[in-house]
């Protein structure tokens, strides 16, 4: 699946790995994040933390109508406020994928799949 | 000073969440990054307050105790990038000192550099030039002294040395802060707390604003910020950047800041006030500078004063071609249409029968998306429908609705004829999906008839046509070619008008004169005299007639 674009020159097609991979690479860079889950942690059998090249598993982009609605799954540490982190995470995800791609976002859902303590 | 306890860390604390909230405004202006959202500050400033409440309820000396009561309230205020990130810094701090009673140099330092490695755990990637590397350069600073210092004043004053300075560098590291020209929001946030902290570790107190050196910063960014938030001058809703200074003078009203902001903002945005004892000094855009001029002389006289227009400024900015385009949002409308045609006669006719705005364009000249996108804007409705009248703009037309911002939505129109049936069937109080469907639906029932020059030596669907000649194009069909405009005219009208032709309406171009449109009209009526026939001048080029068939 991809999203297509069009102008006076012709199309462009951004392929929703894209789309995966400058979100979860926004989103691993916010406060609070230490990585991407999968979303179907039993299914896919890892409960690890994704690495860049499955993004994917843990990126799910939707496109509804006009609007891409966009499903990360997200592993936060432990001592931050949850809530605040995952609201980091949709404002950066929503600012950096207008800014680098142009394209309306409709929602940003964080499900937060995992906490991780680490020993401070 | 050799150590410090709990009493007095919930001063440092106080101290230092009050010097952040005097300077939250500035903070806010130098947040670019992750996200240009401006908000930094305030969110520094409620986490803070948060931490320091929580403190004053804790009495207690023991140190452990105090700083375990700030990460509590720090984690529950949190906001914002920022705040997490320094309620993480102050947790990990709390967690290494929880047992201590009171603090001595080398067990700050210590605690600081905790708080570092907390804080740097909570993020897979860490960006450097922001909070985190100011937070970790005060620590490692902290930590190099701790051996051979032991008054716990003079290292943290080297800490805070070092958190300036590190806060300096942040735009080498972080190249988005070095294009704006600004440090780091969050790790400026983090220089106000620390300063808070020392100054209440010297029991000093802290300037209650930034001296008046950092109002030319605040006002560059303002101005930074203005200029940026409009795309047209019209925009700009307060004209006039005004800056003055008002001398306190005995005898005139008292002043008071919050009282003097507050009676000012109804003047205008973009406000900054910065006061001492003796003079405060005011930068606002407003719309009737002379009011607020009037207004600061209940106070005093007036010093250094500059106005300057910035709508002046700003057509300066973008030059004469961009205020031609800049087109006037009309009154705000719950519904408009947006079409697309050639020719200042079928715009007319378009807008008579209901279009808002009518783009320029047409075959061999097709709007952009962007030309479709701005009329969309320009509009200023609620909701959009765009009638291309052309199969080549459909697609920019789509594009368009995609990413205007509003609800719209694209009726297929291929031709002015299309076009029009579709305006006839908008109805201002369905929904954009109704109204998409009807008027496609009217589209489809009005025929379509074109007569325009052949442009070279061709043969289509069977036709020999001839440079120069005329075509007859039935819907998207060529139906006829020769060089005799009134006989293609009529051998396309014969093809598509029959018994059920109800209406005719005949658009003459440029090419063409009334005088043969009324012929024309004449020659329907032998092929079906019951049809109605009206004619408009169109003023279109390369077409001399179109014809509309329901």
């Amino acid at each position: 699946m991809s999203v297509e674009i069009s102008n006076d020159y012709g199309k462009i097609d951004i392929s929703n790995d894209v789309i995966t991979q400058i979100a979860g690479g926004a989103a691993v860079e916010c406060y609070g994040i230490v990585g991407m889950a999968t979303k179907n942690q039993i299914r896919d059998g890892l409960t690890d933390i994704l690495r860049k090249e499955n993004f994917a598993k843990g990126v799910i982009v939707r496109q509804e109508a006009d609007n891409l609605i966009i499903d990360m799954y997200v592993i936060v540490s432990y001592g931050t406020k949850i809530s605040e982190v995952a609201y980091q995470v949709q404002s950066t995800v929503k600012y950096t994928i207008q800014k680098l791609l142009g394209l309306p976002i409709k929602a940003v859902n964080i499900h937060v799949q995992g906490v991780r303590v680490t020993n401070p | 000073m050799k150590s410090i306890d709990g009493i007095q860390f919930a001063e440092m604390v106080r101290m230092g969440a009050h010097h952040l909230h005097q300077n939250a405004d500035y903070v806010d202006t130098l947040n670019v990054f992750p996200v240009p959202d401006g908000d930094t500050g305030t969110n520094m400033n409620l986490s803070m307050s948060s931490g320091a409440k929580e403190t004053e309820a804790q009495t207690d000396a023991h140190i452990g105790k105090t700083a375990q009561a700030l990460s509590k309230g720090l984690l529950m205020g949190a906001r914002g990038n920022s705040g997490v990130i320094l309620s993480q810094l102050f947790r990990g701090f709390g967690k290494e000192i929880t047992n201590d009673a009171e603090l001595s140099p080398r067990r700050l330092a210590e605690g600081l550099q905790h708080g570092v490695d907390t804080a740097y755990k909570a993020v897979m990637k860490p960006v450097e030039g922001t909070i985190l590397t100011v937070a970790k350069d005060a620590a490692k600073k902290a930590v190099e002294l701790a051996d051979k210092e032991q008054d716990i004043i003079r290292l943290f004053e080297a800490t805070v040395e070092e958190a300036k300075a590190s806060l300096q560098r942040t735009p080498d590291l972080l190249p988005v802060l070095k294009e704006v020209g600004v440090v780091d929001s969050g790790g400026q946030g983090l220089v106000y707390v620390y300063e808070g902290f020392l100054a209440a570790l010297k029991g000093e107190k802290l300037p209650e604003r930034q001296d008046m050196k950092s109002m030319d910063d605040m006002v560059k960014t303002e101005h930074h910020k203005s200029v940026a938030g409009f795309m047209n001058t019209d925009e700009i809703e307060f004209g006039y950047c005004t800056e003055f200074m008002v001398k306190f003078e005995d005898g005139k009203k008292a002043f008071d800041e919050e009282a003097f902001r507050n009676d000012l903002s109804v003047y205008g945005d973009s406000l900054l006030v910065i006061s001492d004892e003796e003079i405060a000094k005011v930068h606002v855009h407003a719309e009737e500078p002379g009011k607020v001029l009037t207004y600061g002389q209940q106070y005093g006289s007036l010093i250094s004063m500059k106005i300057e227009n910035m709508r002046q400024q700003h057509t300066d900015i973008v030059g004469e071609g961009h205020q031609k385009e800049a087109v006037k949002p009309a009154e705000t409308h719950p519904y408009a249409v947006v079409t697309v045609a050639m020719g200042e006669g079928i715009a007319e006719l378009l807008k008579s029968i209901g279009a808002s705005t009518v783009i320029e364009g047409g075959q061999t000249m097709n709007p952009s998306t962007e030309d479709i996108v701005k009329a969309i804007q320009a509009v200023g409705a609620e909701r959009v429908l765009i009638l291309p009248n052309n199969k080549n703009i459909i697609m920019a037309a789509e594009q368009a609705a995609e990413v205007a911002g509003i609800e719209a939505a694209v009726v297929p129109t291929k031709n002015v004829p299309q076009g029009m049936a579709a305006l006839l069937a908008f109805n201002p109080e369905a929904s954009v999906e109704n109204n998409r469907d009807a008027m496609t639906d009217a589209a489809s029932l009005v025929k379509t008839g074109q007569v325009t020059h052949a442009v070279r030596d061709t043969s289509i669907d069977g036709i020999e046509i001839k440079k120069d000649d005329f075509m007859g194009i039935a819907e998207s069909k060529i139906v006829i070619a020769a060089p005799e405009l009134k006989n293609v005219a009529q051998e396309l009208l014969r093809q598509l008008i029959d018994e059920e032709s109800e209406i005719v309406t005949i658009l003459y171009g440029e090419d063409s004169t009334e005088k043969a449109a009324k012929e024309l009209a004449e020659f329907i009526g032998t092929l079906n005299d019951e049809a109605e026939v009206e004619i408009h001048h169109g003023r279109q080029p390369l077409y001399p007639y179109i014809f509309s068939i329901e």
